[in-house]
């Protein structure tokens, strides 16, 4: 999310700048760094091999989808890392949303889930490797478990917080309309805490894809992180960058569908 | 979570479920052995575990010494990071020229995730403490200066407005105005830089170091020692709780109107 | 069987909390009956437990003595039986107008093709056709809060219970509700238990008024309107006529000293 996607008009404080003043200026910052960038890899300061160009960085893309690298073609690590990323990511949203719903209206469960949640949750995801690899060997389990561990908190936490913001009066109307609690849960808890669950999920994918990358730099032989990971043993930070290239991208587009999401969520509900 | 509307029952319950989180745990390893302890250690293995590294240290230090270790990188590449990403985030708040020029940059870095850093930190800097150090600067980075930015930004402008009214100059309105505004987001980067730099740290250490914390898991997983790996887990987590904890301490300190 | 299954009753209620180290009576000994089909009002100060009275009914709050019965059985939770039209109007924001009013008939599990047709039934009868597909935020108040008096309707409860339903509406729209609701429950009458603040609405919907007390709340006087009305023949004139009788400002007057007296009370 670009920080000129603020809808806020600016305050004030300095002379506001014309908007055309301000694309000149994003254009010049971008062409600023990335001209410098590749001024310096091009002139020899720096040596290839610690800084490549940018130019150098893009073509080396187009390289590793021409030819395998560490095993496979550029898009098989990519569908590799994206099947251990959604296996992760819905098996922690299935199972972390309904459990923050029904934290959030039974205060009982509550009160016994908390004190475990929140000693899971300072634990770093990654640190959950080791028992993953140990528990799963080299099979897909681990890295997926590794993710769900990273995935399973904000889906729990604003699955939980958008359970309490529900009006009550919107719970008492399903009641006094005859509705079952499963009912109640699957028809009011669940859209009225949908705003709220969709928003948790963007946390939930950035974290998510991070300890895939995370996992994918230890204990497995394919994918983005792994990838990155034979580049920097090869001392090829060419490779290492490209990669890095594309994991940024995906996880950019993950995200921005996510927030697309949101919106059309709340035009359609009229809900803020 | 929630604050218990009777102050006593959470509490209550909180310590039941955690002693009763125990005791299964002890009757499922050590009593019945259903669990493996090749798979998950009992109590009294993490126990011997938690001595021996306690008093005679493994991977190369004691458990003291480990994470005093990796404390002190993640203080380092945090503090670095917020030094450099809270001024930042306020002048691109505060000048929209300023936000304009930087802001390609910024969406260069975002969207990589601190963790790929890793291999690239490494080629550059080794294994030592300067590669951690430069992961966990962009951990840090992003979310300080984000949450600076908007924490300059949702500022209403009637308090600046009335500020200039009363004849302030620039540097007073920031000092006075918005600072002080700002500060509760800035709390709230900080707060996120630093659980991003704990996590990174931890996965930094655990793919190369020659000392810390995450180097105790990544040994103990070569060793296959699971009671070691708990300890480790255990104390990542609880050392992350305490400068959590920490941070909150200082923030209610600082921010004395709220 | 028949007659008696929408009787209300109140028997000795109280509602009492816990507060500091005292207690609060929120009711203390309320105790009246509400007739089959009969439409009542309960009017009074903020804070006298009118609300709680009409909640206890419904099932969403409990008393702490005494109870609350419904067609000669004590109430034992929300139910259709019992429906609700709140102040929030309460639509779920997420249905269409059409869906919301169905809401309740999916709970007594009537078949799809009896849905639809008492949807378009309920939505011709609130005067809302053509809103079926809309969401309740592309709705003006007043067409809201209709769709929440049709998705109550639409269950056939025996019991209609309403928490000041016009209060979040502006004046002109209040009182178009006022007369519709008239006409409603003139040709599908329920029996009705109507919480409001305005002591005019309470005398113009009301066979009969209940005026609360608060600190503690209790009943203070039964008024009957019924005779006024079927003597001066309201239902066949328009509200701002009826609203001029003699008998009707007296009636309001009557109510306002009863008021009166409490807020002077509260003062002193």
């Amino acid at each position: 999310m670009a920080l000129t996607q603020d809808p806020r008009p600016t305050t004030r404080w300095a002379a506001t700048p014309s908007s055309g003043e301000l694309v000149c200026l994003s254009l010049g910052g971008a062409v600023i760094f990335f001209g410098s960038w590749q001024l310096i890899a091009m002139s020899g300061l720096v040596s290839q091999y610690v800084l490549p160009s940018p130019l150098t960085v893009l073509a080396q893309i187009y390289q590793l989808e021409a030819e395998p690298f560490a095993g496979f073609l550029l898009h098989q690590h990519l569908l590799s890392s994206l099947e251990r990323f959604l296996l992760g990511f819905l098996l922690a949203a299935v199972l972390g949303i309904p459990l923050g719903l029904i934290m959030g209206r039974y205060r009982m469960l509550d009160e016994i889930v908390t004190p475990l949640f929140e000693a899971y949750r300072y634990v770093a995801p990654l640190a959950w490797v080791p028992f993953a690899a140990l528990w799963f060997g080299t099979g897909i389990g681990g890295p997926v478990m590794v993710i769900f561990t990273g995935a399973f908190a904000p889906c729990v936490i604003n699955a939980y917080r958008g359970a309490q913001f529900v009006e009550r009066y919107l719970i008492e109307a399903a009641q006094t309309l005859g509705a079952s609690n499963l009912r109640i849960m699957r028809e009011v808890l669940l859209p009225g805490a949908l705003p709220s669950i969709v928003a948790g999920l963007r946390v939930s994918a950035g974290l998510g894809w991070q300890s895939l990358i995370g996992a994918e730099l230890i204990v497995v032989s394919s994918g983005l992180g792994y990838v990155m990971v034979q580049g920097q043993s090869n001392l090829a930070p060419d490779i290492v960058m490209s990669a890095m290239l594309v994991i940024g991208v995906i996880g950019l587009c993950i995200d921005v569908a996510l927030r697309e999401a949101e919106r059309w969520l709340s035009r359609r509900w009229g809900r803020a | 979570m929630r604050l218990p509307r009777q102050p006593g029952r959470g509490w209550v319950v909180g310590v039941i479920t955690i002693a009763t989180a125990l005791l299964l745990w002890y009757a499922l390893t050590s009593l019945t052995g259903i669990i493996n302890s090749y798979r998950f250690p009992s109590p009294p293995e993490f126990l011997a575990a938690l001595r021996q590294i306690a008093v005679d240290g493994y991977a190369g230090g004691t458990l003291l010494r480990q994470t005093l270790q990796s404390l002190k990188i993640v203080i380092e590449g945090f503090l670095i990071a917020s030094l450099v990403g809270v001024p930042l985030g306020f002048l691109m708040g505060w000048s929209p020229r300023v936000e304009a020029l930087l802001n390609p940059v910024f969406l260069l870095i975002r969207p990589i995730p601190p963790l790929a850093w890793i291999p690239l930190a490494i080629v550059w800097l080794g294994l030592g403490d300067g590669a951690k150090i430069m992961v966990i600067w962009f951990a840090a980075f992003v979310p300080s200066v984000i949450n600076t930015f908007t924490g300059v930004r949702q500022i209403n402008p009637v308090l600046i407005e009335a500020a200039r009214v009363h004849g302030a100059t620039d540097w007073r309105v920031a000092k006075e105005v918005i600072a002080p505004g700002a500060l509760p987001m800035i709390f709230t980067g900080l707060r996120l830089s630093l659980q991003a730099s704990w996590t990174t740290l931890v996965a930094a250490e655990l793919v190369g170091a020659f000392l810390g914390l995450g180097r105790v898991l990544s040994i103990a997983y070569r060793d296959i020692y699971p009671a070691m790996i708990a300890v480790a887990m255990v104390t990542i987590a609880i050392a992350g709780a305490l400068m959590t904890q920490l941070l909150a301490r200082i923030e209610r300190m600082v921010i004395r109107w709220r | 069987m028949g007659t008696c299954v929408s009787r209300i009753r109140f028997d000795n209620v109280s509602k009492l909390f816990q507060r500091g180290n005292g207690t609060i009576a929120v009711l203390e000994d309320v105790s009246f009956e509400v007739e089959d089909q009969e439409f009542v009002t309960i009017v009074g100060p903020s804070g006298c437990g009118k609300t709680t009275l009409m909640r206890m009914v419904a099932g969403l709050e409990t008393p702490t003595l005494g109870s609350v019965l419904v067609g000669d059985r004590p109430v034992r939770g929300p139910g259709p039986d019992r429906a609700v039209v709140f102040q929030q109007f309460a639509l779920f924001p997420w249905k269409t107008v059409g869906e919301n009013i169905a809401f309740g008939l999916k709970s007594k599990r009537v078949l799809r093709r009896k849905q639809v047709e008492l949807v378009a039934h309920y939505l011709k009868l609130m005067k809302l056709e053509g809103t079926e597909d809309s969401y309740p935020h592309q709705l003006s108040g007043g067409m809201q809060q209709r769709v929440a008096i049709a998705r109550s309707y639409a269950i056939e409860p025996e019991v209609l219970l309403m928490d000041e339903p016009f209060g979040a509406l502006d004046a002109q729209t209040r009182t178009i509700m006022q007369e519709e609701l008239i006409r409603i429950t003139a040709a599908n009458p329920r029996t009705v238990l109507f919480i409001t603040h305005s002591v005019e609405e309470a005398v113009y919907l009301a066979d009969r008024i209940v005026v609360l007390s608060r600190h503690p709340g209790q009943v203070r006087e039964i008024i009957d309107v019924n005779a006024t009305r079927e003597r001066d023949g309201w239902s066949a004139r328009a509200i701002e006529e009826v609203m001029e009788t003699p008998s009707f400002t007296h009636l309001r007057a009557h109510v306002w000293k009863l008021l009166r007296e409490q807020m002077g009370a509260a003062n002193g």
